[in-house]
This record gives C-alpha cells, sequence and structure tokens, in this order.
C-alpha cells in the first residue's frame, strides 16, 4: 500500500512462499481483533475523494460486540457500535447525484441500515409476515377474555400440528409455559398484536439498468423465511419478491435489473438455485448433496464451494463442469478481479492456512499464511489497485498488494507428480543373523523340517492324551454327555484370608431341566476350610445361570495357595459330570497382617 | 413497507442507549431465527465450538424454540458420534414443525446409523410423503433397503431417486447392490453409465477400472484406471490396481515409484507391501522381497495370498522348510487352491519328503482343472521316482489340459515349461509333443534362468528342482494367479502412467 508507512510493517511478516512472490506484504496485524466474514467486508471510495475505504462489518471476539469499523489504510478511521450482528455489508450507489459517492448498506438482523458519507440515512426494515388469521382471532378471543388458557393452549397446538402459516413466537412461547402460569401470561400479554418478524440472511448488489462500473444498484436481500427481495435504490421500495425453497445462505448475481438477471443463491439444504427476471421461483437446481461455503461467479461459471473440500464449477444452467479437490476444508471464498489484466479467478481461504486462487481448475497461486483466513477480499485500497484483504480466525489482518508486474499463469501452484513420489520405500532391512539362518536352513532344511514334523506330532500326541483323559475323568467344566449338558464357572472374590467362591452353573439344554444334582469339593484341609464340602444343587431351569456361593478360609499363613477341586455329581454315581480346579490366590489379607 | 422516512436518529444502531424506552411495556419477544444464519456460517466452516457457544446462547434467549440452532446442535452431535442424542434433538425438531421433511430425513438418517434400517425406512416413507420430489430420501430409502438385504426394492427406489436426480452416490449405490448379488455385467453398465454423467469421478473411474479388470479387459481397465489417477494422483486404490497392472508387464521400477506415493499415503495396507515385495522379487532382490512380505503378512496374517507369495519366494530361496510353513497356513486359509497344493509338492518334494508329496500332488490334481504345470510337475515327480507308467498318466493329462487351454484362451507358457515338457515327452518316449509348437510366444518368464542350466540332469532328481522353478514362474507368469494383490492384475499398455 502506498499509503501505508514501513512503520506499519509488523514484526512478524506474513510467510511468503517463495522469493519470487507475486505479493508484497503490506500489512500483518495478528492482533486487529477484526472477526468477520467476507460477507461483511467492502471495498468503497466512501468520501468521493479517491481514497478508498474498507468497510468491516466486524462481529467482535465471541460475537458479542459487533461494531462497524471503517479502514483508511492499516489505520481504523472511524468505529461505531452496532445493536445487532451484521449479517452482510455492500457499498452501491443509490441514485445520480454528484459527487457520486457510494452509498454503504448493512444488514442487520431484520433490517438494512444504510449510510450516507458513514453518516446513518436511512433505515429499512422487512416487512412483516402474515400472520394465521385463525391464531390472530384466538388472541382477539384472549383480549376479550372469551376464552379460557386451556383451551387456547389446544387450539393453538391444532394450528401448529396443521396449518401451513406458521405460529407467532407470542404463541409458541405461550405453549411452552406450565398450566400456573399461562393465566398470568395471557394477561400480559393479550393486549399486544402478534406479529412475525423475519431477518435478513444475506445481501447483495444488483444493477438496475445500466451495466457501467457506476451504475444505479438495487440491493438483493435474502430472508429467514425463504424469500428473495429486490429493492428500489431510492425509495427503497420492494421491486420483486422471490420464493426459494430453502433459506439463502450465499448470492451471487448478474445482469441488470431491468433488462435481464440471474440470480443464483446456495441455501442451507444444500442446493444451488438459479433464477431469472422473469421467474418467481427458481429455475434450474444444482444439488450439491453437501453444504456449499460460498459462491463467487467468474465470467460464465458458477463456483461453488462445498463442505466436503471441493469446489465445483457449474454453468449458468447448473450443468456441472469441473470439481477440484481441496487439501483443506474451505472456510471462504471471494472473486478476484484484475481489471487492467482482465482477469478474473476465485480465492478460496482454506482451513490449512492457505489461500488458493483458482482460474477454473487450474490453481494459479497459494499463499500461505501464519492463520487461517476467514474472509477475503480483493480490489482497491487506498490509492492501490490490486490489494488483498485477508482476516484470520485469530482477528487478525493481513493486506498484500499484487506486484504490478506480477502476472498469473496456470501451474502457478502444484504440478507434475505428486511429492511422496520421490521418497525413498522403508523397506524393512534383514539382519546378517537372517541371513546366516537362511544360510542354515539351504544347508539342513530337510533335517529341520523332519525335526520340527516330529515334534509337531508329539505335541499333538500329548495334546490329545491330554484330552482324551481330562474326558474320561470329566475334568472339563463343561459336562460332555447328551443328558446332562451343564457349563460351570467359577469366580474367587475377595483378598483373604477369607474368599468367597461363586460358582456359575449353567444347563445348556434346550427344554429339560436338571434335578438331583451335587457339588462336591475337594480341598487340602490343611490350608482351606469350607463351611460345606458337599451341597445339593437347586431344580436348573434351562438357559438360566446358577450363582453357588460358599466361604473359602484360607488356614495358612506362610502365603501359598492351592487348588479347590470341583465336582459337580449326579446322586447315585460317583463319577463326576464335570468337575473344574480353582486356583485359589495367595491369602493377602494374612500375609500382611 | 419502510416507508417510514423519518429522518429520526433514534432507531438507528449508532445510537443504542436510546431503545431502551422499549422494555418497559410487556417484554418484546426475540426473533427465533434471528442468529440461525451466523449459526450456519459456522455450522458449514466446520467451526463447531463456535457454532455451540452460539447455539447454547440462542436456546437460552429462545427458552429452546429455535429450531434451526437444536437442528445444528443436533447435527454436530451426529458428527461427534453421539448419534443417539441427535436422535432425540431431531426428534423434538420434528415436534416443533411436524410439517418439515427435512427434519423426518434427519430422524431417520440418525436411526440408519444406530442400524435401525426397518425403522429409518418407515420415517424415510413418511418423509417420502411429505415431498415427493426429494431424491435424498429416495435414495436413502434404497440404502436401507440394501442392509435389509432386500435387493429388489433397493433397486426401485434407487432408481427413481435417479429419475429425480441424479447423482453420483446413487449410482455407486446401485453397482453395489449388483456386485453384491454378483451381477458384474449390470454392475459394469451402471458404473459406464455413472461414469457418463461424471466423468471426473475418481470412485467410479476406479471402480469401472478394477471391474474391467475383474472381468478380463485390461485394455479398458488401464484406461479407466490411468484417468482416475490423472484427476487424483494420490488416488491409493488406482494405483495400487496400474501398479500390478505393471508389474505383470514387467515394469518393476515404474511400479515401484507408483507405489511410493501410496507408502506414504497408506503406509499400513498389506496389498501394498505385498505387491511391493513381489516387485522386488521380480527384481530378483529376494531378501528385499522376503521383508516387505513378512511385513505384509504381519499387517494381514490372515491373508493367504500373501502367504501364497513368502512361499513362493522361499522356494526360490532354496529355503523349503520355511516354504513348508507359509504355504501350509496359506492351505489352511484357502484349501480349494491347486496351484498352493503343487506348491506344497514342491516344498515337500525339497524336503524329501516324497509320499506327502505325491498326496499333495493328488489333492492339487483333483482340485485343478486348467492348470498343465501341475500335472508336468507331478510327472516329473513320478517319472524321478522311477513310477514310469504313472508319470505317462500325467503327462498325457497335461497335454489334455494344454489343448484345451490353446483353444480357449491366449495364455502364453513360459519356454522352460515348455523344454522340460519336451524333455520329459522324450524320456517317456510319448514322442514329440506337438501340442506345445503352436502356443510357444516370447516367454516372459523372469524366473527362466533359475534352471536352464540344470536340464541336461533331467534323470537325476534335479529334475524336481527344475519343476520348482516352473512352480514358481508360474505365480509370475499366469495372470490370474495372486502373485499381486486382490484382483488387480493385468497386462496392457502399462507404460501410459509410468512416465509421470
Amino acid at each position: 500500500m502506498a499509503a501505508a508507512p514501513p512503520s506499519d510493517f509488523n514484526g512478524g511478516k506474513v510467510e511468503s512462499s517463495e522469493a519470487g512472490s507475486k505479493w508484497l506484504d503490506a500489512h500483518y496485524d495478528p492482533l486487529a481483533s477484526i472477526h468477520t466474514f467476507s460477507a461483511c467486508l467492502a471495498l468503497a471510495d466512501l468520501h468521493g475523494d479517491g481514497e478508498y475505504k474498507l468497510v468491516v462489518g466486524d462481529l467482535g471476539p465471541g460475537g458479542q460486540q459487533p461494531r462497524l469499523k471503517v479502514l483508511k489504510g492499516p489505520r481504523v478511521l472511524t468505529e461505531s457500535p452496532l445493536s445487532e450482528l451484521p449479517a452482510a455489508a455492500v457499498t452501491f450507489l443509490k441514485d445520480h447525484h454528484e459527487p457520486r459517492t457510494p452509498a454503504l448498506a448493512l444488514a442487520s438482523g431484520p433490517c438494512v441500515y444504510v449510510y450516507k458519507n458513514l453518516r446513518p440515512y436511512f433505515k429499512f426494515s422487512l416487512p412483516p409476515l402474515p400472520v394465521n388469521p385463525l391464531e390472530e382471532d384466538l388472541w382477539d378471543q384472549a383480549k376479550e377474555d372469551r376464552i379460557d388458557p386451556l383451551t387456547l393452549k389446544e387450539m393453538l397446538e391444532g394450528i401448529r400440528e396443521k396449518a401451513e402459516v406458521p405460529l407467532s413466537v407470542q404463541s409458541l412461547r405461550f405453549l411452552q409455559l406450565e398450566l400456573s402460569e399461562m393465566e398470568a401470561f395471557v394477561n400480559q400479554h393479550k393486549s399486544k398484536a402478534i406479529k412475525r418478524q423475519t431477518v435478513i440472511t444475506t445481501m447483495t448488489t444488483l444493477k438496475k439498468n445500466l451495466a457501467d462500473e457506476d451504475a444505479v444498484s438495487c440491493l438483493v436481500l435474502g430472508t429467514e423465511n425463504r424469500e428473495l427481495l429486490v429493492l428500489d435504490p431510492e425509495a427503497f421500495t420492494t421491486l420483486a419478491t422471490m420464493k426459494l425453497p430453502s433459506v439463502p445462505a450465499f448470492l451471487e448475481v448478474s445482469g441488470q435489473f431491468d433488462v435481464e438477471f440471474r440470480l443464483a443463491a446456495a441455501c442451507r439444504n444444500g442446493n444451488v438455485y438459479i433464477l431469472r427476471r422473469d421467474s418467481k421461483c427458481p429455475k434450474y437446481c444444482i444439488e450439491l448433496s453437501a453444504q456449499p461455503v460460498g459462491l463467487v461467479r467468474v465470467h460464465k461459471v458458477l463456483v461453488v464451494g462445498s463442505n466436503q473440500d471441493s469446489l465445483h464449477g457449474f454453468t449458468h444452467k447448473g450443468k456441472r463442469l469441473w470439481t477440484v479437490q481441496m487439501p483443506a476444508a474451505i472456510l471462504t471464498m471471494n472473486l478476484l478481479e484484475q481489471h487492467s489484466r482482465g482477469l478474473q479467478a476465485v480465492m478460496a481461504g482454506l482451513a490449512n492456512g492457505e489461500v488458493r486462487i483458482y482460474q477454473d481448475k487450474t490453481l494459479l497461486n497459494v499463499i500461505r499464511t501464519p492463520d487461517a483466513v476467514t474472509s477475503l477480499c480483493f480490489g482497491r485500497f487506498g490509492r492501490e489497485d490490486n490489494t488483498l484483504i485477508m482476516t484470520t480466525r485469530g482477528g487478525g489482518l493481513i493486506i498484500k498488494i499484487l506486484k504490478r508486474t506480477a502476472v498469473f499463469v496456470e501451474g502457478g501452484g502444484e504440478l507434475g507428480p505428486p511429492p511422496a513420489q520421490a521418497t525413498k520405500l522403508s523397506v524393512p532391512r534383514k539382519t546378517r543373523l537372517y541371513v546366516d539362518q537362511t544360510l542354515r536352513e539351504r544347508e539342513a532344511g530337510t533335517a529341520m523340517h523332519r525335526t520340527f514334523q516330529t515334534d509337531l506330532y508329539l505335541l499333538r500326541l500329548r495334546a490329545a492324551r491330554a484330552y482324551v483323559q481330562a474326558l474320561e475323568s470329566s475334568l472339563s467344566p463343561v459336562s460332555a454327555t447328551a443328558r446332562e449338558p451343564l457349563k460351570l464357572h467359577a469366580v474367587v472374590q475377595g483378598l483373604g484370608p477369607t474368599f468367597k467362591l461363586t460358582l456359575h452353573l449353567q444347563n445348556t439344554s434346550a427344554a429339560r431341566p436338571l434335578l438331583g444334582l451335587l457339588v462336591c469339593f475337594l480341598h487340602n484341609e490343611a490350608l482351606y476350610a469350607l463351611p460345606r464340602a458337599f451341597f445339593k444343587v437347586p431344580l436348573l431351569v434351562p438357559g438360566l445361570s446358577y450363582p453357588l456361593e460358599t466361604f473359602v478360609e484360607s488356614l495358612s499363613d506362610k502365603g501359598i495357595s492351592d487348588v479347590i477341586k470341583v465336582l459337580v455329581l449326579r446322586e447315585g454315581q460317583s463319577a463326576p459330570l464335570l468337575s473344574a480346579h480353582i486356583n485359589m490366590p495367595v491369602s493377602e489379607g494374612l500375609a500382611a497382617a | 413497507m419502510a416507508e417510514e422516512r423519518h429522518p429520526t436518529r433514534t432507531q438507528f444502531p449508532a445510537s443504542a442507549e436510546t431503545q431502551k424506552p422499549h422494555l418497559k411495556k410487556a417484554p418484546e419477544f426475540p426473533i427465533l431465527e434471528k442468529q440461525n444464519w451466523l449459526i450456519h456460517l459456522h455450522y458449514i466452516r466446520k467451526d463447531y465450538e463456535a457454532c455451540k457457544a452460539i447455539i447454547k446462547q440462542q436456546l437460552q434467549e429462545t427458552q429452546g424454540l429455535c429450531e434451526y440452532a437444536i437442528y445444528v446442535q443436533a447435527l454436530i452431535f451426529r458428527l461427534e458420534g453421539n448419534i443417539q442424542e441427535s436422535l432425540e434433538l431431531f426428534q423434538t425438531c420434528a415436534v416443533l414443525s411436524p410439517q418439515c421433511a427435512d427434519n423426518l430425513k434427519q430422524v431417520a438418517r440418525s436411526l440408519f446409523l444406530l442400524g435401525k434400517h426397518k425403522a429409518a425406512t418407515e420415517v424415510y416413507n413418511e418423509a417420502a410423503k411429505l415431498n415427493q420430489k426429494d431424491w435424498e430420501i429416495y435414495h436413502n430409502l434404497g440404502v436401507c433397503y440394501i442392509y435389509l438385504k432386500q435387493f429388489n426394492k433397493a433397486q426401485d427406489q434407487l432408481h427413481h431417486a435417479l429419475q429425480l436426480n441424479r447423482h453420483d452416490l446413487t449410482y455407486i449405490m446401485l453397482g453395489k447392490i449388483h456386485l453384491l448379488v454378483g451381477d458384474l455385467d449390470k454392475a459394469m453398465e451402471i458404473y459406464k453409465k455413472a461414469v457418463e454423467f461424471s466423468p471426473e469421478n475418481t470412485e467410479l473411474l476406479t471402480t469401472l477400472g478394477l471391474l474391467y479388470l475383474q472381468v478380463g479387459i485390461y485394455q479398458k481397465a488401464f484406461e479407466h484406471l490411468g484417468n482416475a489417477l490423472t484427476y487424483d494422483p494420490i488416488n491409493y486404490k488406482a494405483i495400487l490396481a496400474a501398479g500390478s497392472m505393471m508389474q505383470t508387464h514387467g515394469d518393476f521400477d515404474v511400479a515401484l515409484t507408483k507405489y511410493r506415493v501410496v507408502a506414504s499415503a497408506v503406509p499400513e495396507s498389506p496389498p501394498l507391501w505385498n505387491n511391493i515385495g513381489m516387485c522386488f522379487f521380480g527384481k530378483k532382490k529376494y531378501v528385499a522381497a522376503i521383508s516387505c512380505l513378512k511385513r505384509a503378512n504381519y499387517l494381514a496374517p490372515f491373508d493367504w495370498k500373501i502367504l501364497y507369495n513368502l512361499g513362493l519366494v522361499h522356494l526360490t530361496m532354496q529355503q523349503y522348510a520355511s516354504a513348508f510353513h507359509f504355504l501350509s497356513a496359506a492351505i489352511n486359509f484357502q484349501p480349494k487352491m491347486g496351484e498352493l497344493y503343487m506348491l506344497l509338492a514342491v516344498a515337500l518334494t525339497n524336503l524329501e519328503d516324497t509320499e506327502n508329496a505325491k498326496r499333495a500332488y493328488d489333492k492339487a490334481v483333483c482340485l485343478d482343472k486348467y492348470n498343465p504345470l501341475i500335472n508336468l510337475n507331478y510327472a516329473v515327480l513320478l517319472y524321478n521316482q522311477g513310477e514310469k507308467r504313472d508319470a505317462l498318466t500325467q503327462y498325457q493329462e497335461m497335454e489334455k489340459k494344454v489343448n484345451l487351454l490353446k483353444d480357449s484362451s491366449s495364455l502364453e507358457y513360459d519356454s522352460e515349461m515348455v523344454e522340460m515338457a519336451q524333455k520329459l515327452g522324450a524320456a517317456l518316449q510319448v514322442g514329440e509333443a506337438l501340442v506345445w509348437t503352436k502356443s510357444v510366444k516370447d516367454p516372459k518368464s523372469k524366473q527362466r534362468t533359475t534352471s536352464t542350466s540344470k536340464a541336461s540332469g533331467f534323470q537325476q532328481p534335479l529334475g524336481s528342482n527344475q519343476a520348482l522353478g516352473q512352480a514358481m514362474s508360474s505365480a509370475a507368469a499366469y495372470s490370474k494367479l495372486p502373485s499381486a494383490a486382490k484382483i488387480y492384475h493385468s497386462p496392457s499398455n502399462a507404460r501410459k502412467h509410468g512416465v509421470s
């Protein structure tokens, strides 16, 4: 910036990607405390003195202190508090009077505040929405005390269920109340006329009847009740109203209102609707199947950024032309227009701290910033034509100037194979030992194989033997006989010297209950004492797990433990149905004592 | 309208303090939707913390009546994985405005994510009644039906969705149904249409490429995979598939450079390390090959293809005992493949366990109907054992298979194998085997050198060693064998991508 004195250069300079960068770092203030969106940035010659100012609708830190800031160079020229958060700020020429200084419009809540020469000039409020006649009627009755609160509540609920026109806030609030509070609420509010108000979500400008740079423009508003309004620039009357299927979040307009125009509205349902002059409702629809995060028109191509980290190009009829994948989430988008070279491109601020500039699907330039950029604006600032203004997530302000010699060429960004292709593969290395073993295997492979096979057979044999033995002596905790399918598992609780031993016995048969079973404990009587070493099991219903509890007292104080065997027997048979070996833990209680 | 051109500046935000007198009357209700736009802006920027703060404030102000705030809160909950909470909030939204199809859609979506597909379909059907033009409802209905295994219904719904509006996602789902049913042709048709509709979708291109690979149309497969790579040069699936095609062509170096990209993107992919291992194998860097294959095996211990390759490499390294273990592990996972038994038999032969080797060959012969190599190897073993009669039977079996293959396909035979067969034929005195004369083209085998020098020692037990050479080459030269990962494999103009 020519106007900016060198002292304004901040210590923490904006990191420039390479020495031959196309940008001059004019200003970086990480503590500028500007929290805003691209929609709330505007550049204009507000005083008609040839010095372009930056208008910022600042949300304040945490969205708490909304302010209107006007910056001249890097300095804040004026700052005034706002009553509500600004949704959008635009500058436009509203009449033909000389000097032709643009007016500033700030959309906030249900109103548009228009400033001229930075002085408040006019306030436009959105017309109130029609209320449900039935609802109005009900409240009229309430006013005359012809209806009791309970009936009122029922009737209102009926309206909410069916009616096309939603209820007013007053009625909704009323429906939430407890019975006791209703009376007071009705008395307090009955005299007031019910009303429904909507808010502005987005705003842009549309040339009225001339395509010139300094032609008079209309304001186009998108509202929360899914409408688009076009306002007359002088009288602020509504020139046209258009209905949308969803709430508009971003608008993009081309053409002139009196001649022919195209309006693209990116909506909250993930669709972009395209309207024309004589259409009251959308003519084309682009379904993104993702949320749009920005909408920019470059010549005749609509560029939409989606929250799935991609940029899409569409024709004005909604046909998809191209898609580019981004390395990170897109935070904001805006148009870069370099009049001297007739260049139009899209800038996208990404979550990884990059600003990427695309012309169609070719990457022209990447700017790396110290913090993620949340709003972008390019244009004439001060007396410098091509200035890029960025604000960051942390509230910082970055101003860069495009070098006059800079030419954007295709392939200014990444080219060729991905960088990963140049890195070497990390093939795991093999040790000397491994090589020696390999050699040994080559020499004595057969012997190794034979030894292994012999051992394997021996192992299998022993396993089989042990298994057979377990089966023969019913050592397994699952009964193998078909008549008494049983499952047992045991849990030992406690630290000692007294433990609680819980046996979970389950009858796994499909339908047959089991009766006449006995449980017997075998243990070393020198080490453990059990109150009952032998007891009967109740009838076992199929499927249920029966916990059988008993206490075990550890008698030894030498810190040794033993195995307790649990046998489940059938009355009158000596061979157990199943058995379990419980490894008792060492008694810690005694060891400590 | 705002004809109130009053120059009074009392209402102006610049002088907010004059607004105070307003408050003495009955309290004005704040507009419920006042900050919806801000919530939305934060939401789409994925700035969920800021979003939640505003939602909280907004809900406090409106006493929980702001539907959109609840809606976004539910969306965030869902993104954070708290699906049950999100479901409850969406249900609240549906109560606040029962006529809104979108709320029902989200309720259904949460149900879907909770795995309650049946309940989800019911809610979607409800939503479809409110909004009949929404492709998303029908698409999601279709997806629900896929999970409920009602493929016909799913197809109907997805086709309906396509009629309303064409989306890549719907095509992908439709294709998936056909693949689940096993109808490759229909799936390809769907994917072809999808690629026509959106020619830059790399997922579609890759899938179609892989399908072409599977049916053996290599030219087209490579074309589509190549297209996918031009749009997304780090597409893992496409690189792996294209790489394995290059591998089949012997372009090991090019394939390896391609794999580097994948290695940095998905370093823990078993097929990747398998393919890298087989590249090194092709380049005769056996130790590196074993390292890579072992890593692959570590990452996917139950993948029999990796075990197969490990067995193969160890056979080449003459580590027959190790090879035996890998091959028998592979057989445990894939007991239906003749080649595995053949390799096992080769290992056993070298471990001087002829009895088991024969049994393995028997099993291989009875499992496999097309691979003449098995019979040849078996015949060699039998011949070396002096069982000429049985050897002759196997030899004739082999000739039969060769004749069969010659008619049906353009498989090329390894020259070494042909040579071996001819020698065996001579030894068995069956006369010159004419079957070979036509089929021998330029042999592609990479293992050729391992044993041609020993060909003369045919009568000696070494003969089986040569047969081993055959066995190994089989895995590299035959297109359907799994020397490379998964389904990816085949020849064609592999150079196309290799250059960049």
